[in-house]
Parts: structure tokens; C-alpha cells; sequence
């Protein structure tokens, strides 16, 4: 405990605070803006942290960013339906609904109140386990995180999206991007056709700019009868009380229900937080007691998604932080972060840089206080982001994204790479194929193929080395379980059901 | 491949099956044929340098492998399909408008090189873009917007250019600006 007070210590200085208010504010800021979801808010914003001195204040930067993002993904989802990542769709559902009614006020506020306390509980949860986890993860040898990242892959690509082939062709993709440049135990190149730009391979922020930026305008672009033209969120009467005595009734429990469900899947490799978003919410609407009012805006429809999709990150983080090994792509992004840093998460970091680690987890505490102080009350300030005009919002979104990577890199190569990969992601996107596993497949396939190929050369070449150990059994069975459970019997399909038609209404 | 699906005039439901399926159609022989060329790359390289199950030349074969299996596996389900992909595979948008994206990414990249290899610098070529970008996303007429996009054009550009250069110490091209 006294390392987590460490960590405190470390965050609440005033230059630190000043950290963590600017990510939580700008977080929101480019969060608010529809179709940007935090992974993509982290990446735009990764230059604004490049010339900070100490990674401490890097990460509680981070921390604060990725806060914000959430927060105001939730902001539009309830105000303008338009949800700016998959585990958002489920919050926008009745959240809209709400705010059509003239509820917006409440929506929001269960919405980030729900935030604060899945977030709160769920950080003393990670607080609580990191720890043994990472004493846990000292005993992964190179076959158990081979094992581990092909079950990280394989869930999270069955888990996303409604095809299993083309959930599959997204993560080859993102795999083949992870092959080229230089193999990082032999020095050899692979697939960089003679530039010498394709080197030092293909970076995370780039394809992430291209997939999530480019690939979205350029798809909205595609579809111009379709843009809905900015819809007034409905504003009630100023009043302090945001909840009414029955509105905290009925949402206190979705909200614990929420965190319960939305830790241990994020912790899970189970693709973040989509799945624990989607089951509160079915869950929310079968068991309420109001459960009547949902379609027309019940504030339990709100609660809980919102909680379980904070809840879910904190989760993310137990694998993340313990093991290196990042579960959605929001979580790819914040390693990348972490390694510019020089950061390399896993058990070391608590042995090493505990004081790095504990001050993140310290600062996760702060960012959301910090967000049940900023925003509520800044919640007008949202709104005039939110009645940007479309055509200015998008323009000033593919500028950024330039930006962004030009920042990074400051090569027009990579901008140019960058573009290229936004005209893929626009095609995925027009045929349906989920994005996310092209990221996971990007950063855990070149940790895979390391653990694989050291696993065999300590084995002499001997395959047996990915049966011998009990731990690594479970975990490719499990990532078998992964491919072959949702199709097998009809259960999981029935389980499953609801999301889809949640998914195909909310378009 | 643009020009295939764009000339459709028809095509205001999902049910309108053909034009629905095309389009994943021809991505999935353009997937498979990339698949392909990538494979066969990846075993010249195999047959150059050798394969160990150590070595580096190992996981491009499986993971082209993979992909031209998979695109064979999708190229099969979207030529055979009839309903049940087409309605998943295929938005039920009427008319997609081909022409925005490709007038965009001609502006993105015409952008990104006269930011490298013209003297014309940030704060210009960026308001230039954005009003050009604006432009092409938006259905009013121009006299009604272009005061106001050229406004925020120059308005952020001269933003980010200031706060970049000066607070972040990340250099950006000054070109023609005055600093």
C-alpha cells in the first residue's frame, strides 16, 4: 500500500496536476468530437507529451487523456448518437433516447458519475491485484506469452465483429504491417521492398492515424446524403441536481453491476470493452424493473454500459501493465506511449520503475476525480464542440491527423504511409471488417513470433516446448475455446443476439 | 475499381443485389491477388535465405500463408453469396459517392508534398487544404461557407503553428510566413 501512497505523492505535485487537468480537458476535447474514440485521441495527441521531461508526468498526461476520451465519447454518444468507438454503441442506445426526451442532463450525469465510481472501484481492484499478478507473470516463460498472445489475438478477433473471416483478414493484415522492417533478432529485413523508410517498420501511430482518421472521414465522405446533419442535443432547464433522489435509485445498482462485469473482462483478453458494455446492457434491459421503458430512454440502459466500459479499462490495464500484453486497441496505443517513453510494461515494472507504475495508478485515481470536477460543469462547452459543423470538424480532423503523424515521424513518407493506410481502413470499413484486431495484430505479432522463436531456440528447435508446461496448454486451449465456442453450440449465439440487433439499430 | 460501383443509378435498398455484391467481390479478388504477391515474396525470400523455425523467415510464410487462405475462404463466400453476406457485407447506403473520397486523398497527398518539397510552409499550405477539404465534405453552396472555413483555415493553422514551433519545440516548415 504504502508504494500506491508513493505513487500519490508522486502525482499530486502541482506540475503533475497541471498534467493530468490538461490531459483530462483536451482528452474531452478531441474525445467529444464524433467518430473519435480514445485510441485515436491518444494517438493525435502523442506530440503534445514528446518534449516532456519525465515519463511520469508523460503518463499521468496519458492517464488523464485517456480519461477525458472516455468521458467524452460517452458526451456524444448521449447527445448526438453518434458513438465514437464500439464500446460506446451500447451507452448512445438508450443515452440518446434520454436526451431526446429532455433527459440529457441526467443521462450524462449517470453516465459520469457511473464513470467515477467503476473507475474508482476498479483502479483499487487493479491497485489491489497488479501486484500478485506481476509475482504471477515473473513465471511466464517465452512459450506461456507466445501462448498468451495468440490467445489475446484469436479472442479478440472471434469476440469483435460478426465474421470470422473477416475479423481473421483484419488481424492478418495487421500482422503482415507487424513483419515489416527489421526482424528484431536477426537484423534481417522483411517485406520493405528496398526503402529504406520501411526499415524501422510500420508504427503504431500511423496506422492507427490512417485506420481510425483517415479511413473514418474519408468513409463519411463516401456516404453524403447519409451524414446526419448535426442534431440539436436538447438542453433542460439549468438546474444543480443533475440526478433526481429516483434517478441515483435506480442507477446505483447498473452501476456496480457494470464494474463487475467490466473488470474482469478487460482483464481478460476478451477485446476491451465491447462485450462487457454489450452484456450490461442486455442485462440492464431484461432485469430492471423499469425494464418497459427501454427504447424509450431508461436511465439504467445508461448506467451500466457507462460504468462497465470504464471499469473495462482499468481491467485492460491488469494485462497491460503486468505483462506487456495489451488486450484492445486502445490499450495497443498506450504501450506505444509507454515505449517512447522507454517504458516496457510487464512484471519488471514493478520491481524497477515501481515508483513509474504506482504514479499511473495513483494518477488514474485523480483523472477521475478531476473528470467529475471538470466536466459536468463544463458540460456547455462540450455542446458548442459538439455543433461544430461537419465539414469544418472533418477537415480540421484530417489536418490533425497530418499533424500527428508528421510530428511523430517527420517524414512525409510516413504521411503518405499514413494516407495509404487510411484508404484501406476505408474499405474495411465500406465491407464491414472490424478494425481493431488490424492494431492487436500489429503489436502482439512481433512480441509472438519473438516468444516463439526464443521458445524454440532454448528448446533446441523442440516443439514439445508449447506442450510441456501446464500453463501454456491452458492458454492455447483457451485460444482454441476462443475460435470454435462461439460457433459450436447455440448458446453463446443466443447470448450474442441482442448486441447484434443493438448494432445493426444503432446505424 | 472505383469506377465499377459508381456509375450505379440504381440501388436504394439493400435488397438491390447486385450492386451490393460487387463491391465486396472485387475487394476480395483485390485481397487475395495482394495476398498472393506477398506470399510469393515471402517465399523467394525463404528460398533465398533458408527457413529455421528460428529464423526470420519463418512467420512471413505462415502469415501470407494465412491470408491467401483466408481470402480464398472470403472470395468464395462473397461470389457465392446471395442474402445473407450481401446483407452484412454491404451497407444498405444508397449510392455511394465515390468521387469525394478519391477528391479528398488527391488533396491529402497534393498537401502532404507541397508541405515537404515546397517553400510554401505550414500556415499556408494547411489553410489552403482545409478550405479545399471543407469544401469537398460540404453540400451548401460556396459563397455560404467559404467566409467561415476560410476564417477557421487560417485561424488554425496559425494556432497550431504558434503552439507547435513555440511551446512543444516541434519544428514545422516556417516557408513563406514571416517569423
Amino acid at each position: 500500500m504504502s508504494v500506491l501512497f508513493d505513487g500519490f505523492a508522486a502525482v499530486l505535485t502541482p506540475e503533475n496536476l497541471l498534467f493530468a487537468i490538461v490531459g483530462v480537458t483536451v482528452g474531452t476535447l478531441v474525445g467529444v468530437l464524433p467518430g473519435i474514440g480514445p485510441a485515436l485521441t491518444i494517438a493525435l495527441l502523442l506530440p503534445l507529451t514528446f518534449n516532456l521531461d519525465s515519463p511520469t508526468g508523460a503518463l499521468i498526461m496519458f492517464a488523464g487523456i485517456y480519461a477525458g476520451a472516455m468521458y467524452g465519447g460517452s458526451t456524444t454518444s448521449i447527445l448526438l448518437n453518434t458513438p465514437g468507438e464500439s464500446a460506446s454503441v451500447a451507452t448512445s442506445i438508450e443515452g440518446y433516447q434520454m436526451a431526446r426526451r429532455g433527459r440529457a442532463r441526467a443521462a450524462l450525469a449517470t453516465a459520469a458519475i457511473g464513470s467515477f465510481v467503476a473507475g474508482t472501484i476498479s483502479t483499487i481492484l487493479l491497485s489491489v491485484l497488479a501486484v500478485p499478478m506481476a509475482r504471477f507473470a515473473v513465471m511466464f516463460r517465452a512459450a506461456d506469452y507466445f501462448a498468451l498472445a495468440v490467445l489475446a489475438m484469436v479472442a479478440v478477433t472471434a469476440l469483435v465483429g460478426r465474421s470470422l473471416v473477416r475479423g481473421l483478414l483484419s488481424l492478418t493484415f495487421g500482422l503482415f504491417l507487424g513483419l515489416v522492417g527489421i526482424d528484431s533478432l536477426t537484423g534481417q529485413a522483411r517485406f520493405t521492398f528496398g526503402s529504406v523508410n520501411l526499415l524501422d517498420g510500420v508504427n503504431i501511430v500511423v496506422v492507427i492515424v490512417g485506420l481510425f482518421a483517415i479511413g473514418e472521414t474519408l468513409h463519411l465522405a463516401s456516404r453524403p446524403g447519409d451524414v446526419p446533419s448535426t442534431v440539436a442535443p436538447l438542453e433542460p432547464a439549468r438546474g444543480f441536481a443533475w440526478l433526481t433522489r429516483e434517478d441515483w435509485r435506480r442507477s446505483w445498482r447498473p452501476w456496480l453491476r457494470g464494474t463487475a462485469l467490466g473488470f474482469p473482462f478487460g482483464a481478460l483478453p476478451s477485446g476491451g470493452a465491447e462485450l462487457p458494455t454489450f452484456l450490461s446492457y442486455t442485462y440492464e434491459s431484461k432485469r430492471s424493473p423499469h425494464r418497459h421503458e427501454f427504447g424509450k430512454g431508461a436511465i439504467e440502459g445508461v448506467a451500466g454500459p457507462e460504468a462497465a466500459n470504464n471499469a473495462s479499462f482499468s481491467g485492460v490495464l491488469v494485462p497491460l501493465l503486468t505483462l506487456g500484453i495489451p488486450t484492445s486497441a486502445t490499450a495497443a496505443v498506450m504501450l506505444a506511449a509507454f515505449q517512447i517513453f522507454n517504458v516496457q510494461p510487464g512484471p519488471d515494472l514493478f520491481d524497477e520503475g515501481g515508483t513509474l507504475v504506482w504514479a499511473l495508478i495513483a494518477s488514474l485515481y485523480v483523472g477521475n476525480v478531476l473528470l467529475l470536477l471538470l466536466n459536468l460543469p463544463l458540460i456547455r462547452l462540450w455542446v458548442k464542440v459538439l455543433q461544430i459543423p461537419r465539414p469544418v470538424l472533418y477537415a480540421s480532423i484530417l489536418v490533425f491527423a497530418t499533424l500527428g503523424v508528421y510530428a511523430v515521424s517527420g517524414s512525409v513518407f510516413q504521411v503518405l504511409l499514413a494516407y495509404a493506410i487510411g484508404v484501406v481502413g476505408f474499405f474495411m470499413r465500406r465491407y464491414d471488417f472490424p478494425i481493431a484486431p488490424v492494431i492487436l495484430g500489429l503489436i502482439l505479432g512481433p512480441m509472438m513470433e519473438e516468444q516463439f522463436r526464443r521458445a524454440l531456440s532454448l528448446s533446441n528447435g523442440d516443439f514439445g516446448v508449447f506442450v510441456s508446461r501446464p500453463l501454456t496448454v491452458v492458454l492455447l486451449s483457451l485460444a482454441v475455446l476462443a475460435v470454435v465456442v462461439p460457433y459450436a453450440p447455440r448458446l453463446l449465439a443466443r447470448g450474442r443476439a441482442p448486441a447484434k440487433v443493438a448494432l445493426g439499430e444503432d446505424d | 475499381m472505383k469506377g465499377v460501383t459508381d456509375e450505379r443509378p440504381e440501388g436504394t435498398a439493400p435488397a438491390a443485389a447486385p450492386s451490393g455484391h460487387l463491391g465486396p467481390r472485387i475487394a476480395a479478388v483485390v485481397v487475395l491477388l495482394a495476398g498472393a504477391g506477398l506470399l510469393v515474396r515471402a517465399i523467394q525470400d525463404a528460398v533465398q535465405y533458408g527457413v529455421t523455425v528460428e529464423g526470420p523467415r519463418l512467420a512471413p510464410l505462415i502469415v501470407t500463408g494465412g491470408w491467401v487462405a483466408l481470402a480464398v475462404a472470403y472470395t468464395i463466400q462473397c461470389w457465392s453469396a446471395k442474402k445473407a453476406e450481401a446483407e452484412t457485407a454491404a451497407e444498405p447506403v444508397p449510392r455511394p459517392s465515390w468521387l469525394v473520397p478519391a477528391g479528398l486523398m488527391a488533396a491529402l497527398v497534393a498537401y502532404a508534398l507541397v508541405l515537404e518539397y515546397t517553400v510554401v510552409g505550414y500556415v499556408p499550405s494547411t489553410a489552403v487544404f482545409f478550405v479545399i477539404a471543407a469544401r469537398l465534405l460540404s453540400t451548401r453552396p460556396v459563397r455560404e461557407v467559404i467566409l467561415r472555413d476560410t476564417v477557421v483555415a487560417l485561424g488554425l493553422s496559425l494556432v497550431i503553428y504558434v503552439a507547435f514551433t513555440r511551446f512543444l519545440d516541434i519544428q514545422l516548415p516556417a516557408g513563406v510566413l514571416p517569423v
